[in-house]
């Protein structure tokens, strides 16, 4: 059954269902062509989203009350996961009070964005070009290297890191680079592709379910095969949807808590 | 494939218009969530906090003035309690010497009555006494009178006559008495 399925699938993509690909993530401007301030699909999105949650977290703070309804409640215990949940919990409440804000911020920015990639219309995530989670990525990398300047000063964290006392001088040889590169490359890349490629594929996968249940549904010539197949593509289809929206807010989830993580790293090990 | 493949790496590529609006919308966000979000909504978590514990604070002293109260009123019980048993303590004690006066003043106008009585009645009977001799006296001496005057030449008949008036009038003064 699933080598009929298989072999039916290639033959599908072979014979033309309209299957998700790289194009789709490299949308053609529309909008101001060929300035610092051209606009394609993606970027349309993601000035939606940011418009949306203004809009949305706007009125729930101007409206805020004492005795919460139901949906201040939500933002409420967002914002209490993020704080006690991701940051206290990594770095403590004193340290970890200044960098709440920022923390709030990456989480509901990089979750509501994300929910794009299953909100008909848009379909695809505002986090999902290399760029937007590389400007997180970025924010994340000066706050911990300033923390780090602050706390320990340059050469000090520097030397913590790529020069760890206490191990013997000719693994510095390896250590130091290694070091270096993860603290100036690996973790800004890592945060940004994370999140990047998680996009990316929740967003081909979803779109491979529904191209296949739209082709054999619809576009296919044998009915009695084609429905039942179909209806199975469009059931993983709705699977997948779900599965993005878990996704969405585990991705924003990882990437605080990493951020946390990261800017802890650079706080003295001594409390 | 090659195609796809030089196609795939430019994903990884950002754009310059890409950058420009992810740091626009960047610094967008983080000024709202800054400025407005997260302050907003921490001064309700603060006035929360505040009104919560405020409220309990005000549990708490309210508490304690009803124990204070509490404990006056108990006091103040305690003390009328004193009081009552030693005022009946007190009155008991008063009643008691009342009585004992009142018995030692009757006991004493009883024997003042008696006393008295007594000395009036001796002061009668001393006075029925001179009374009574004088009017010994007096009869006597009508008796002689009459003695004398019905010739009595008998001595005899004269002292028997005297011996029954004797007589008589011890009998008349015994049953006076």
């Amino acid at each position: 059954m699933i080598e009929a399925v298989g072999a039916n699938m290639l033959l599908a993509s072979a014979s033309g269902a309209d299957l998700p690909g790289v194009n789709d993530f490299l949308p053609p401007e529309i909008l101001f062509q060929g300035t610092p301030f051209a606009i394609n699909r993606i970027i349309l999105i993601r000035i939606v989203a940011t418009i949306l949650l203004l809009i949305i977290l706007g009125i729930t703070a101007a409206r805020a009350k004492l005795i919460p309804g139901r949906w201040q409640g939500l933002i409420e215990y967002g914002m209490d996961f993020v704080r006690n949940s991701v940051v206290y919990e990594t770095m403590g409440e004193l340290r970890g009070k200044r960098y709440v804000p920022m923390i709030t911020t990456l989480f509901f920015t990089i979750f509501f964005f994300n929910l794009f990639g299953v909100i008909p219309g848009a379909n695809m995530a505002a986090t999902a070009t290399i760029t937007m989670p590389l400007v997180f990525a970025i924010w994340v990398l000066v706050q911990y290297w300033v923390a780090a300047c602050r706390e320990k000063g340059l050469w000090g964290y520097i030397r913590d890191e790529c020069f760890t006392p206490g191990v013997p001088w000719p693994v510095y040889i390896l250590l130091a680079p290694i070091q270096l590169l993860e603290l100036v490359i690996i973790r800004p890349a890592s945060l940004t592709i994370r999140l990047f490629a998680n996009m990316i594929s929740g967003h081909l996968t979803v779109a491979t379910c529904l191209a296949f249940a739209q082709f054999w549904m619809i576009e296919s010539s044998n009915k009695m095969v084609g429905v039942p197949v179909g209806a199975a593509w469009f059931l993983g289809g709705i699977v997948m949807t779900l599965f993005e929206v878990f996704v969405a807010f585990l991705q924003a989830y990882v990437f605080s808590i990493l951020a946390t993580v990261y800017i802890n790293l650079s706080y003295p090990e001594a409390e | 494939m090659t195609f796809a493949a030089s196609k795939g790496i430019n994903l990884f590529i950002p754009k310059v218009y890409d950058i420009v609006w992810s740091l626009i919308i960047l610094a967008i966000v983080a000024v709202f969530f800054y400025k407005f979000f997260m302050p907003k909504f921490n001064a309700i978590f603060d006035e929360r906090a505040e009104k919560i514990e405020g409220n309990i604070a005000k549990a708490k002293k309210a508490k304690e003035d009803a124990d204070s109260a509490k404990k006056k009123y108990e006091d103040q019980l305690n003390h009328a309690r004193v009081d009552a048993s030693k005022i009946t303590d007190n009155a008991r004690s008063e009643a008691t010497k009342i009585i004992s006066d009142a018995h030692t003043r009757a006991d004493k106008e009883a024997e003042q009555i008696t006393s008295n009585a007594q000395r009036s009645i001796a002061s009668q009977q001393q006075q029925a006494m001179v009374t009574l001799k004088s009017e010994v006296g007096t009869l006597a001496t009508a008796l002689a009178g009459k003695i004398l005057g019905s010739k009595l030449q008998d001595s005899d008949v004269q002292s028997n006559m005297l011996d029954d008036m004797i007589d008589d009038l011890d009998k008349k003064t015994d049953n006076t008495k």
